[in-house]
């Protein structure tokens, strides 16, 4: 391997300016870069940026009703943070099905939307928390809604030189309901094969807001819209929630590959949301 | 004769070199290295090497092989050790990462003189046959009781869910830690 320059700057503006004019790569945890650096023979990068030093992009925060959470906050951060535990514990139980302990120690929430991939498993439940992006490049800085975050297959809306700086997303209350279930061949270290996520604000008996997102079964994980139009405003039952889950298959387009067929995908793209719907307000579903 | 020139030709290499090979590899600079100093198991460690050495080979190459490397690919957990006092992948590391940090590997949690009760149940309860996952078990094992020091089966179960074993089947791996934290709950009752 012909190697490449490094650098370990610990300030955003320290990170930004190694970054200039060079064929760089930023690196976190590093769980994506380094198993990838073995394919990387050709896409080698001239000089690799270490951003796992730079404090600004590390700490959860709670203000002005909004989660804040820096780049670096790690997939154990999701499991341990008492912020994040209290106020978004969807996060918790996605990053419980993620990887396995020792890669959610390294794993962060930037690398991890960087990533892109239709299987990225932190995207459904932020997607449902309707979180925002936030970025600072030479152009300054930017905040980009999650839901257009992603432009296709392990594309996003990142431009040269820009990091990730925060996650957030305004916190969805106490008293707030929420289903995550992640469908995989194992129990851990695998790849989803649907992910499924739901978060319901409730006032008065009826669902106020609603968040609903698939992941695994587009280019990038999405959300579904016409689901979320369907239950809000309204006292759901398991025939709303039916017509929610519905809105989620045919928001759906996936494909056939080793873990899963397409067909199997969108049925489950059905079952999914409907069950977690039900769960999170106690609907029975025994007809379901 | 034949030696004489031999040794002359070897001598003289380093110049002579760019002379007669191709353009292509007259262009080859080897990768710069970077020097990196951290702690292994509380000793000073220096080292140089270049950027996309992991701390898998970085370790290795230093002769810390009881890190072990079985996938390269954050996949197996062989090579776990502790950064910082986390439990992490070395193969998923950058050496250069490692600046100024503090690793652990298993033989930092106990030595063969000085076992860890964990390492001590291991032995006593047959949940090593090969070997090969032992070393980033065991230090897997030792994050998780820091955490849990009482972890269920199930706790267990998830806490190694990270790190493969070819051979025992998991349940003597269980059982050991299972038995590693009643016996470190129970010589903490002891000193207090
Ligand atoms: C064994 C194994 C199991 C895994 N299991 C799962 C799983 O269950 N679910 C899942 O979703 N993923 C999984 N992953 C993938 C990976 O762990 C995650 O995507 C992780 O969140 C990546 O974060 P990182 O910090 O390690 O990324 P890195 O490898 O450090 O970086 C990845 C990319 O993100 C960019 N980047 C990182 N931070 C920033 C920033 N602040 N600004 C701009 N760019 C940035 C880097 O430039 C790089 O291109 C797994 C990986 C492994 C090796
Ligand atoms: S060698 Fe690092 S996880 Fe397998
Ligand atoms: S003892 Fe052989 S791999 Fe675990």
């Amino acid at each position: 391997m012909r190697g490449f320059d490094f650098a370990a700057p610990t300030t955003i503006q320290g990170a930004l300016k190694a970054a200039k004019g060079k064929k760089y790569r930023f690196i976190a945890g590093g769980t994506n870069f380094l198993p990838d650096l073995r394919h990387m023979h050709d896409g080698l990068p001239q000089l690799v940026i270490d951003l796992s030093r730079v404090d600004a992009l590390r700490g959860v925060s709670l203000a002005k009703g909004e989660v804040r959470m820096g780049a670096l906050t790690t997939m154990t951060d999701f499991l341990e943070n008492k912020i994040i535990l209290r106020e978004a514990p969807i996060l918790a139980a996605m990053s419980a099905k993620f990887a396995g302990p020792i890669i959610r120690n390294r794993a962060t929430v930037a690398g991890n939307l960087i990533d892109g991939g239709p299987a990225a498993d932190s995207v459904p439940p932020l997607l449902a928390l309707k979180a925002v992006v936030r970025l600072a490049g030479p152009g300054g800085k930017r905040a980009v809604p999650l839901d257009e975050f992603f432009t296709g297959y392990r594309r996003t809306v990142v431009k040269p030189g820009e990091i990730i700086t925060e996650v957030a997303f305004p916190a969805p209350g106490k008293g707030h309901k929420w289903g995550y279930y992640k469908l995989a061949r194992r129990n851990a270290m695998a790849i989803t094969v649907v992910g499924a996520a739901a978060v319901l604000k409730l006032k008065g008996g009826a669902c106020r807001e609603a968040g609903i997102s698939l992941g695994s079964v587009n280019p990038a994980p999405i959300r579904c819209y016409e689901a979320e139009k369907i239950l809000e405003g309204k006292a759901v039952g398991l025939a709303l929630a039916q017509k929610a889950a519905e809105a989620c298959r045919a928001a759906s387009a996936p494909i056939d590959d080793i873990r899963a067929s397409a067909e199997y995908r969108k049925l489950m793209c059905e079952v999914l949301p409907r069950r977690l719907i039900c769960q999170a307000l106690g609907i029975p579903l025994d007809q379901g | 004769m034949a030696t004489a020139t031999k040794k002359k030709k070897a001598a003289g290499s380093a110049k002579k070199a760019p002379a007669r090979t191709s353009k292509r590899a007259a262009a080859y600079t080897p990768p710069k290295k970077f020097p990196i100093s951290f702690r292994v198991n509380g000793s000073e460690v220096r080292a140089e090497a270049p950027a996309h050495t992991s701390l898998l080979y970085l370790l290795r190459d230093l002769g810390f092989t009881e890190v072990k490397n079985g996938c390269e690919a954050g996949d197996c957990g062989a090579c776990t050790v502790l950064l910082d006092g986390v439990a992490v992948n070395a193969c998923c590391v950058l050496g250069v990462q490692a600046e100024g940090r503090e690793i652990t590997t298993v033989k930092g949690i106990g030595t063969v003189e000085n076992l860890h009760p964990i390492q001590k149940k291991f032995i006593e309860l047959g949940a090593i046959q090969c070997g090969f996952c032992t070393p980033g078990m065991i230090v897997a094992a030792y994050e998780l009781l820091e955490k849990k020091p009482r972890p269920s089966r199930e706790e267990i179960k998830a806490g190694i869910a990270g790190n493969l074993c070819r051979c025992t089947g998991y349940v003597k791996i269980i059982d050991a830690i299972e038995a590693a934290a009643g016996e470190m709950a129970s010589s903490k009752g002891r000193k207090s």
